[in-house]
C-alpha cells in the first residue's frame, strides 16, 4: 500500500494558494512533512484525511481514490489534527468507546477488547474514568492518537503531535508512532526536525505550498557532507557574516552566536566544518541551497 | 480611554459580523410590511396610527428578543470562547471597564436595533403602495413616546439579563435561553398564572416584559384615541419599568461582582486536577506497555455496523440534550407549573371544572403554531436544540476528528435528529404525566391515558418531529449558528402567520393539518383521518429535508459556497436518488389524495374568496331587503341522519302566507352555501328567473300573484354529505356521535338574510360597500319581521342511526323502527318561531314534569333533558333550575306558552348554551363544571339554565326584539335579570352578591371607555353586563315589583310578536311608565347615555355617643362624567339619591368564605341627596360598626368600585374602656 499525492493544488476562496502542484508518493513506514509554520502542511493534512477537497490534482491510496471514495478511505484512516477539541462532559472510556463504533466496531465484546488495549496503549487506562475536560494537553494528545489508532489505520496522518508535549510524553509517543509505521503509511506532519531525523525513513520538505525536496534522511545528510561550516562569533558581526557567506541558519549558545554557512568549498577564516544533520539538511533546502528551491535558484542565475 | 477603546472595539467588530445586519433587516422589515401583516378591522383607525406603531413595537421587540440575544452574548462570552481570554484577563484592564465597554456596546446595538423599529415603520408608508386613505398624519411624539417607554427599557432589561447570564455561565448560547426564560416562561406563562392565582389583573401588568399587557389596555381605546393617544407613563407602566430596572441593575451588579479575571476550571477541578497528577507521575514511572497493534480485532462494515454507528450517534445526541441544563429541565419545569396550576386553569368563572381529558387536553396539548400559549418553548427549545446539536462538534473543536469517522452523513444527521427526537418524546412523556396528575390533584377519578397518549404520542409528537426536522435541516442549511436560529424562528413565524400573509391552503405551510378536536362525545371525531393523510404528506417533505440535511451536512472544512455544491453534488449518490424519488412519491400520493379531498370533493374557497362572495351576495341582492314576501306559518321536514356516512338528506314544505296589503309575484329564496338544495317546487307555476348557486340566492316570479291572505306550499330537498376532509373547519353537524346543525345555516328562507352580509367595514369598502352598523332604534323598517323569526306551525320526522335519538322541537308523538334505523315525529302543539336545530346522538334521557300551581290554569309543561350518558352530574341541577324558574316566570311575567320545553347537550368543545323556541342546547364544557363540590361557588349551571329559560319570554319565545341597536338589551339583559331574580328566589343573597361580583368584573377587564348607551347598544357587553347591573340598579331605587311590573307590561303589549317588533324604546317607555318622576333622570343616566359615577370615600371616623348610639361621620366624594367617543370626559351636574351604609360584621355563615364578597350586616343603609363633589355625612347607627362607604352595593356605574368602602376609624375607644373601669 502506497500514498501517491499527484499534482495537488489548492487555492483558498480569498485567493491564497495554499499548495502549488504537489506531488508526492509516500511508501508504507513513517513519512515526515517537514516546514515551517503557513507551509501548507495542514492543509495537504486535511486533504489527505478527506476533510478538504483540492482545486486540482488526484490522490490515490493504494487502488482507493482518496478524493473520490472518502468514505472508503475513512474506512482506514487514522487522523490526529494538529488542534483538536474533546466533550468535556465525556470520560476517556465513553467518548473512546463512541469513536470504536463510529470507526466500525459494532460487536460490543470486541470494541471493549480495542477500548481498553487502545487506552492502556496511550496509557490512560487509569484515568478512564475521567472527564476528559479535566485533561492536560498531554493526555489529550495521546486520547486522540488513541482514536486515531482505532482500527488498525492502513493511513495514519498525524499533523503537528509533539507540539505540546513534554520530553518524556514526546519519546512515548514517538515509540508509539515508529511501531505504526510497520504496517502502515503514516504521515507525520512537523516543524520539528528531530521528530523527522529520529522517527522517518522517508521525508519530504514543503515551503509556501511547494515541495521543496523529497528524499531519505540518510541520503539528505550523507549529501551535505563537507559542505556545513560553522562559526562561533559575536552578535554584532552577524551582518558581515551574512554578507559573506550564505548563512543557513543561526543560534546562540552560551550567549554566542553560532552560525552555519554552506559552502561547498573551504571559507576559511576560521570556519569549522561540521558533519551534517537533518536540521542542516532543513535548513539548506529553506535557503535554497537543495531540493528544487536550488534548481530554481540556478535558473533564475 | 480603556473603556473607550473595549466599547469602541466591541462596537465595530459587532458590527463587522454579518448576523448583526441580519437582526438590523429583521428590525427593519417586519415594520416595513406590519400593515400587511396585521390588517385591521376598523378602518376609522390610521395604519400609521400611534396604536399600529405600538403593535408594530411590541410584536417586533419580542421576535428581537427570541432572535438577537447573541449581541449581548457575544459581547459577554467572546473571549473565553475564542479562547482569547488568558490574553486580555492578564492586560492591566479593571472589571468595570472590560465589562462596562462589552456591556455598553452591546447595549448600544440592541437600542439601535430597536430604533429601526419606527424607521422602518414609517417608512414602510411612504416606499410602499398603500392606500392614503388609510394615512394619518405623522406623530413625532408617538415615535418618541414608544421608543422611550418601551423599546429603549425594553432593550435595556434584556440586554443585562443576557449579558450577565452569559459572563457568569462564559457561553454566548446562554443569552438565547435567557430570551426563552423571559419570554415565554416568565412573562407569559408564569406571569399569567400567578396574576389568575391571585385575581389581580394588574399583577401580570408588573410583571410583563415586552409589553402584551400594553396592547391589551389599548385595544380598549376608541378609533380616536388609537389614531391620537400616546403610552402614558404611569401606573402600572411605570411601575413596571422601575421594577424591571431594579431587578436589571440587580443582575448587572451581582454579574459584576461574580466576574473575575480567572482561568475558570471544570466544576471538580482540583479533585481532578489532584488526580491527574498521581497519573501522570505514575505514568513517567511505568514502561510503556509493549502491546503489538496487529492483536486489535478489526472493525466491520456491514449493516449492523451503520446501525450500530446510529445508535451510538442517537444515544450520544440525546445524553448531551438530556444531560444539559436546558435540556428536559425547561419542559419539566412546565409540566410541573401546569400541575401546580392547574386549579387556576380548570375553571369557568370562578367554579371549578371537571378535569376530564377535554378540559385537560388543552393545557398540555397546543397547535405547533399557537404562540398564545407557554407550550411555544417546545417549538423554540427544538429550534435552540437543533443548533446545538449540528454545531455540537464544532463548539467543542472535537469536528476534525470526528468528521474522518467512516461513518455516512446518514448517520450524522439522523442520529442528531432521533436525539432530538428521543428528547421530545420524553418531553411528551411529561406531559402525559402533567396530564395524568391533574387530572388526580383535581379528583378526577377516570384517568383518561389512552386519550392523552393518542393526543400526545401520535398528533402532538408527530408534529414536534415534524418542526424538528424542519430545524435540523436550516440549520445545516445555514451554516451559521445564530443566523440559524434566526432563520428557524422567521420559518416558524411564517408557519404560524401563514394564513395571514395570505397563504392558506394546508398543502403549502409545513407541518399544518386542518386541525383537530378533542371532546367526550366526539371523541377524535371526524379530525383523525385528515389528520393521517397531512402527517405522512408532511413526512414525505421532512424525508426530503432529511435528505437536505444529509446533502448539505458541513464535513469538510468551510470552503465557501461552491464548495458545498460540490460536496452536495459529490454526495448524491443512487441510493440518494431513491430516496429522494421515495420522498417525492409520498408527497405526490398523499398531496394528491388531500388535493383531492380539500379541492375536488370539497370546494376550496380562500377567505378572499368568502369575503368577495359575501360581498357580492350584498351588493346583488340586498335590494330585495324590503320587497314584499310571503311568510312561512308553517313548516314540514323530513329528516334522514346518516351518522356513519356523515350525511343528511331533508324534504320540507313551507306553507307561505301573503301577509303583505298587495300582491306578490316574486319569491325571493335565500340558499344555503354549505349543501345542496335542489327540486324547489311550489304549488303555483313559478318560474326561476335566478338561480345563483354561488351567491346563494334564487328568485322566482309566480305566474299568478299571490293576493294578500293567500297562500301557497313550497316543497324543497336539501343534501349534503361530507365528502373526504376540506382544507380546514372539517364539517362536524353529521359525525358519529353528536351531530347537529341550526336550520339557518342549511335550509332554504324567504327573502334576504341580513346576517349573510360582511361586517368588517375595510374590507366592505374595498367592495365598494358603505359602512356596517346595526339599524338604528329609530328606523322603522328594523321593527319588521325578519328571517328566523317567523311563527310557524311546526312538524318533523327525524330518522338516525340504531342507537342513537334524533331530536327536534316539539312533542315527540311517536317513535318507530324502520330498516334498522330510529324515527321520531316531533310536532308543536302551538306556533314556534322559525329557527330550530336539529340533533342525534347516543342520548340518555330525563324527563320531568313541571306541575302548574302558579297560574292558575294548569297548564303543565314536560321537559325532557337529553344528554351524554358520561355527564349526568348536573342534570339534577339543570332539572332544579327548569323547575324554578318555570314557577317564577310564569307567576311574575305570565305563563309559558307551550306544553314542552326540550334541553338537549350539543358535541364540541364550546360550552355555551342557545336558547331556540321550546328548546335550549348547551355545549358539552358547560356541564363539567364541579359545582355539586362547591357549594360555595356561584352556581353557574342553575343561573345559566334560567338565563335560557327566560329567553323562551324574552328574546327567542315571547318577545322578540327589533334587529335593531338595542337588540343585545332587549334579550340578554331581560333574560339575566330574570336569571338574577329566579337565582335570588332559590339561594338568597350570597349568591346574588357573586353573580353580580362576577358581572361587575366585567368592567375590571381593560375594555373601552366609551360605549354606546344601552338604548342604542350594539355589543354583547352592554346586553350582558351594563344592561342587567342597570335593571337590577332599578330594583335597589325602587322595588323588585316596580321593574317586573314594566317588563311584564311588555309582554302584554309585545308577547305576540306580531310587527312592529319592541326595542329598547319601548322597555324604556315601560320602565319609565313604571317609576315616579324622581328616578327619570337616573334612568335617563343609565339607558340613554355613557355615564359613569366616579365615587370614593375617603375617611370614615365612628365615636360612641353614650352605651347604644355610635356617630359615625364619612367623607365622601361623588361626581359623574360622560365619555364620548373621542374619549375625552365631560362632567355632568351631580344631583343624584346615593347610597350611604355603615356596617357590622356579618355572622359569617360556616364554610362560607368567598373572595371579594364580604359578608356583612347593614346598621344603616338610606339613599342620601348628594349635589357636591365632597360631602362628610353623619349618621347614628345602634353598634359598633366596621365598615361604610358610599353606594356600598354598587347600584351606579363606578370604574373603580373597590374604594367605595372604607373602615371606619373608631374615637374614643380608650375612653370609653376608661369609663369602664
Amino acid at each position: 500500500m502506497e500514498l501517491n499525492i499527484t499534482n495537488i493544488s489548492k487555492t483558498y476562496p480569498n485567493g491564497v494558494a495554499a499548495l502549488k502542484h504537489v506531488s508526492l508518493r509516500i511508501p508504507k513506514g513513517m513519512y515526515g512533512l517537514l516546514g515551517p509554520n503557513g507551509a501548507g502542511k495542514s492543509t495537504l493534512m486535511r486533504i489527505l484525511a478527506t476533510l478538504q477537497d483540492p482545486s486540482e490534482g488526484t490522490i490515490h491510496l493504494g487502488e482507493t481514490d482518496v478524493l473520490n471514495s472518502k468514505d472508503e478511505v475513512r474506512k482506514t484512516l487514522g487522523y490526529l489534527p494538529q488542534e483538536f477539541g474533546l466533550y468535556p462532559k465525556a470520560t476517556a472510556e465513553n467518548l473512546l468507546d463512541y469513536f470504536a463504533v463510529l470507526k466500525g466496531f459494532s460487536q460490543k465484546a470486541s470494541r471493549r477488547e480495542v477500548v481498553e488495549s487502545l487506552l492502556k496503549k496511550v496509557n490512560l487506562w487509569d484515568a478512564r474514568r475521567l472527564k476528559l475536560g479535566g485533561f492536560s494537553g498531554g493526555m489529550r494528545q495521546r486520547f486522540g492518537i488513541a482514536v486515531a489508532l482505532l482500527g488498525n489505520p492502513k493511513l495514519l496522518i498525524v499533523d503537528e503531535p509533539t507540539a505540546g508535549l513534554d520530553p518524556t510524553e514526546r519519546v512515548r509517543f514517538l515509540n508509539l508512532l515508529s511501531e505504526l509505521g510497520e504496517n502502515s503509511v503514516v504521515l507525520l506532519s512537523t516543524h520539528i526536525v528531530e521528530d523527522v531525523s529520529e522517527l522517518c525513513t522517508n521525508m519530504a520538505i514543503i515551503n509556501k505550498g511547494e515541495i521543496l525536496l523529497e528524499t531519505q534522511p540518510l541520503v539528505a545528510i550523507r549529501s551535505l557532507r563537507g559542505k556545513i561550516w560553522r562559526l562561533m562569533i559575536d552578535k554584532s558581526r552577524l551582518p558581515e557574516i551574512e554578507t559573506n557567506y550564505q548563512v543557513i541558519s543561526t543560534k546562540l549558545f552560551s550567549g554566542k552566536t553560532v552560525v552555519h554557512v554552506y559552502s561547498n568549498t573551504n571559507p576559511g577564516n576560521g570556519f569549522d566544518m561540521v558533519e551534517p544533520d537533518l536540521e542542516d539538511v532543513y535548513f539548506s533546502t529553506m535557503t535554497g541551497h537543495m531540493g528544487s528551491g536550488r534548481k530554481k535558484q540556478e535558473v533564475a542565475l | 480611554m480603556r473603556f473607550r477603546q473595549i466599547f469602541r472595539f466591541e462596537f465595530r467588530y459587532q458590527l463587522s459580523s454579518l448576523s448583526t445586519w441580519i437582526y438590523f433587516l429583521i428590525a427593519f422589515m417586519l415594520p416595513f410590511w406590519f400593515s400587511e401583516i396585521v390588517r385591521p378591522n376598523d378602518d376609522a383607525v390610521y395604519i400609521n396610527s400611534p396604536f399600529f406603531l405600538i403593535l408594530a413595537t411590541v410584536f417586533t421587540g419580542v421576535i428581537w428578543l427570541l432572535s438577537a440575544g447573541t449581541i449581548a452574548g457575544q459581547a459577554a462570552a467572546r473571549d473565553v470562547q475564542t479562547r482569547m481570554y488568558p490574553l486580555v484577563y492578564t492586560t492591566p484592564v479593571s472589571k468595570l471597564e472590560y465589562l462596562g465597554g462589552r456591556f455598553s456596546a452591546a447595549f448600544l446595538l440592541n437600542a439601535l436595533i430597536h430604533t429601526v423599529i419606527p424607521l422602518g415603520f414609517f417608512l414602510g408608508f411612504y416606499l410602499r403602495k398603500v392606500d392614503s386613505g388609510q394615512i394619518g398624519p405623522f406623530r413625532p411624539e408617538a415615535f418618541l413616546s414608544t421608543y422611550f417607554y418601551l423599546s429603549l427599557p425594553l432593550a435595556f432589561y434584556v440586554t443585562t439579563c443576557q449579558f450577565s447570564v452569559s459572563v457568569i455561565r462564559r457561553k454566548a448560547i446562554a443569552a438565547l435561553l435567557v430570551s426563552f426564560l423571559l419570554f415565554p416562561i416568565l412573562s407569559q406563562l408564569i406571569g399569567y398564572s400567578i396574576a389568575n392565582l391571585l385575581d389581580k389583573a394588574a399583577l401580570y401588568k408588573l410583571i410583563d416584559l415586552v409589553g402584551i399587557s400594553v396592547l391589551k389596555d389599548i385595544e380598549t381605546w376608541t378609533p380616536f384615541e388609537k389614531n391620537n393617544r400616546f403610552i402614558p407613563l404611569n401606573g402600572p407602566l411605570l411601575w413596571n419599568r422601575l421594577i424591571w430596572f431594579a431587578i436589571a441593575t440587580l443582575v448587572l451588579v451581582y454579574s459584576y461582582y461574580r466576574f473575575t479575571f480567572v482561568h475558570q476550571a471544570e466544576k471538580s477541578a482540583r479533585k481532578l486536577r489532584q488526580k491527574k497528577a498521581d497519573i501522570t507521575g505514575a505514568d513517567v514511572a511505568s514502561p510503556v506497555p509493549d502491546s503489538k497493534i496487529g492483536m486489535f480485532p478489526l472493525p466491520s462494515f456491514g449493516r449492523s455496523a451503520r446501525f450500530s454507528q446510529l445508535l451510538v450517534l442517537t444515544r450520544s445526541s440525546f445524553r448531551y440534550i438530556a444531560g444539559s441544563r436546558t435540556g428536559l429541565s425547561l419542559v419539566g419545569l412546565y409540566a410541573i407549573l401546569l400541575v401546580v396550576v392547574a386549579g387556576q386553569f380548570l375553571q369557568e368563572k370562578g367554579v371549578p371544572q371537571y378535569a376530564t381529558p377535554m378540559n385537560v387536553l388543552p393545557m398540555i396539548t397546543a397547535s405547533l403554531t399557537n404562540i398564545n400559549t407557554g407550550l411555544i418553548i417546545i417549538p423554540m427549545l427544538i429550534a435552540f436544540l437543533a443548533g446545538e446539536l449540528i454545531w455540537r462538534e464544532r463548539d467543542y473543536g472535537q469536528h476534525k476528528m470526528s468528521d474522518t469517522m467512516p461513518v455516512s452523513e446518514w448517520g450524522l444527521f439522523l442520529g442528531k435528529y432521533m436525539g432530538l427526537a428521543l428528547v421530545i418524546v420524553l418531553w411528551m412523556g411529561f406531559l402525559l404525566l402533567a396530564g395524568v396528575l391533574i387530572q388526580l390533584t383535581q379528583g378526577e377519578a377516570n384517568i383518561a391515558f389512552g386519550v392523552f397518549i393518542k393526543a400526545l404520542f401520535s398528533i402532538q409528537l408527530i408534529n414536534y418531529l415534524l418542526f424538528a426536522m424542519l430545524a435540523l435541516a436550516v440549520h445545516v442549511l445555514v451554516n451559521h449558528k445564530y443566523l440559524g436560529h434566526v432563520a428557524v424562528l422567521l420559518a416558524y413565524l411564517f408557519i404560524a402567520f401563514a394564513e395571514k400573509l395570505g397563504i392558506e391552503h394546508t398543502l403549502l405551510i409545513y407541518g399544518s393539518d386542518p386541525g383537530w378536536s378533542y371532546t367526550d362525545m366526539r371523541g377524535f371525531g371526524p379530525f383523525l383521518a385528515p389528520l393521517f393523510w397531512y402527517k405522512a404528506y408532511w413526512m414525505g417533505w421532512a424525508l426530503l429535508l432529511a435528505v437536505v440535511g444529509r446533502l448539505a451536512l458541513v464535513r469538510t472544512m468551510p470552503e465557501g459556497f461552491g464548495g458545498r455544491i460540490r460536496s452536495i453534488r459529490n454526495r448524491f449518490t443512487r441510493s440518494t436518488t431513491l430516496t429522494t424519488l421515495a420522498g417525492f412519491a409520498i408527497i405526490l400520493v398523499t398531496g394528491s389524495y388531500i388535493f383531492y379531498n380539500t379541492n375536488v370533493l370539497n370546494e376550496y374557497v380562500s377567505s378572499r374568496e368568502w369575503i368577495k362572495r359575501q360581498a357580492g351576495y350584498e351588493r346583488h341582492y340586498r335590494k330585495y331587503l324590503d320587497s314584499p314576501q310571503p311568510r312561512i306559518t308553517g313548516t314540514k321536514i323530513t329528516v334522514e341522519l346518516y351518522p356513519q356516512h356523515r350525511k343528511a338528506t331533508i324534504r320540507g314544505s313551507y306553507k307561505l302566507v301573503n301577509l303583505t296589503p298587495v300582491p306578490i309575484d316574486t319569491i325571493c329564496l335565500d340558499i344555503k352555501p354549505e349543501v345542496e338544495t335542489r327540486n324547489i317546487r311550489f304549488t303555483r307555476t313559478a318560474r326561476a328567473v335566478v338561480e345563483d348557486r354561488l351567491h346563494g340566492f334564487n328568485i322566482y316570479t309566480l305566474q299568478k300573484p299571490l293576493q294578500p291572505g293567500d297562500s301557497l306550499q313550497m316543497n324543497f330537498e336539501v343534501v349534503w354529505q361530507s365528502k373526504g376532509f376540506r382544507n380546514t373547519n372539517l364539517d362536524v353537524s353529521v359525525i358519529d356521535n353528536g351531530s347537529y346543525f341550526v336550520n339557518q345555516e342549511r335550509f332554504p328562507a324567504i327573502g334576504y338574510n341580513l346576517y349573510r352580509e360582511l361586517r368588517t367595514n375595510p374590507e366592505r369598502k374595498r367592495y365598494g360597500l358603505p359602512n356596517w352598523k346595526l339599524p338604528s332604534l329609530y328606523d322603522s323598517t328594523s321593527r319588521q319581521i325578519r328571517q328566523g323569526q317567523e311563527l310557524t306551525s311546526f312538524e318533523a320526522i327525524v330518522g338516525t342511526d340504531e342507537g342513537q335519538t334524533a331530536i327536534a322541537p316539539g312533542n315527540l308523538v311517536r317513535t318507530w323502527k324502520d330498516n334498522g334505523r330510529n324515527y321520531f315525529h316531533y310536532a308543536a302543539n302551538a306556533p314556534i318561531r322559525h329557527k330550530f336545530s336539529i340533533f342525534s346522538a347516543r342520548y340518555r334521557t330525563y324527563t320531568s314534569v313541571w306541575k302548574d300551581t302558579v297560574s292558575g290554569k294548569k297548564r303543565d309543561v314536560t321537559f325532557t333533558m337529553y344528554y351524554h350518558p358520561g355527564h349526568a352530574d348536573n342534570i339534577e341541577r339543570i332539572a332544579r333550575s327548569v323547575q324554578a324558574s318555570l314557577t317564577y316566570y310564569t307567576r311574575t311575567f305570565g305563563p309559558y306558552p307551550q306544553d314542552h320545553l326540550t334541553i338537549i347537550e350539543r358535541s364540541g368543545s364550546v360550552g355555551d348554551l342557545n336558547a331556540e323556541p321550546t328548546a335550549i342546547d348547551y355545549g358539552e364544557a358547560f356541564v363539567l363544571l364541579n359545582v355539586n363540590d362547591n357549594p360555595q361557588a356561584l352556581d353557574v349551571i342553575f343561573f345559566a339554565m334560567a338565563h335560557e329559560i327566560a329567553h323562551q319570554w324574552w328574546g327567542t319565545g315571547q318577545v322578540i326584539p327589533a334587529l335593531s341597536e338595542g337588540a343585545h338589551v332587549m334579550s340578554e339583559s331581560l333574560a339575566n335579570y330574570s336569571g338574577l331574580q329566579v337565582v335570588e328566589e332559590t339561594y338568597g343573597e350570597e349568591q346574588v352578591r357573586l353573580l353580580l361580583k362576577m358581572w361587575r368584573d366585567a368592567y375590571e377587564v381593560p375594555r373601552m371607555a366609551y360605549m354606546n348607551s344601552l338604548l342604542e347598544a350594539n355589543d354583547p357587553f352592554l346586553g350582558y353586563r351594563k344592561g342587567v347591573m342597570a335593571l337590577h340598579a332599578l330594583t335597589g331605587y325602587t322595588h323588585k315589583e316596580t321593574v317586573n311590573n314594566a317588563l311584564r307590561q311588555l309582554l302584554i303589549k309585545y308577547g305576540a310578536s306580531k310587527p312592529p317588533l319592541a326595542n329598547t324604546l319601548d322597555l324604556y317607555g315601560e320602565l319609565k311608565a313604571a317609576t315616579p318622576d324622581s328616578l327619570h333622570g337616573l334612568l335617563s343616566d343609565y339607558f340613554a347615555k355613557n355615564l359613569y359615577w366616579q365615587l370614593k370615600t375617603d375617611q370614615v371616623h365612628a365615636e360612641p355617643v353614650d352605651a347604644t348610639h355610635w356617630k359615625v361621620s364619612l367623607q365622601v366624594k361623588a361626581k359623574k362624567y360622560t365619555i364620548d367617543s373621542t374619549g375625552a370626559d365631560r362632567m355632568e351636574p351631580l344631583n343624584d339619591w346615593i347610597e350611604i351604609g355603615v356596617f357590622a360584621p356579618g355572622v359569617a355563615s360556616p364554610g362560607v368564605a368567598t373572595p371579594g364578597v364580604a359578608s356583612t350586616k347593614p346598621l344603616y343603609l338610606k339613599k342620601h341627596k348628594l349635589t357636591q363633589e365632597e360631602s362628610t355625612i353623619t349618621v347614628l347607627v345602634s353598634e359598633k360598626p366596621v365598615r361604610a362607604g358610599i353606594d356600598p352595593n354598587y347600584l351606579l356605574f363606578d370604574l373603580f368600585p373597590d374604594d367605595n368602602q372604607k373602615n371606619a376609624k373608631i374615637n374614643g375607644d380608650r375612653m370609653m374602656k376608661g369609663d369602664a373601669l
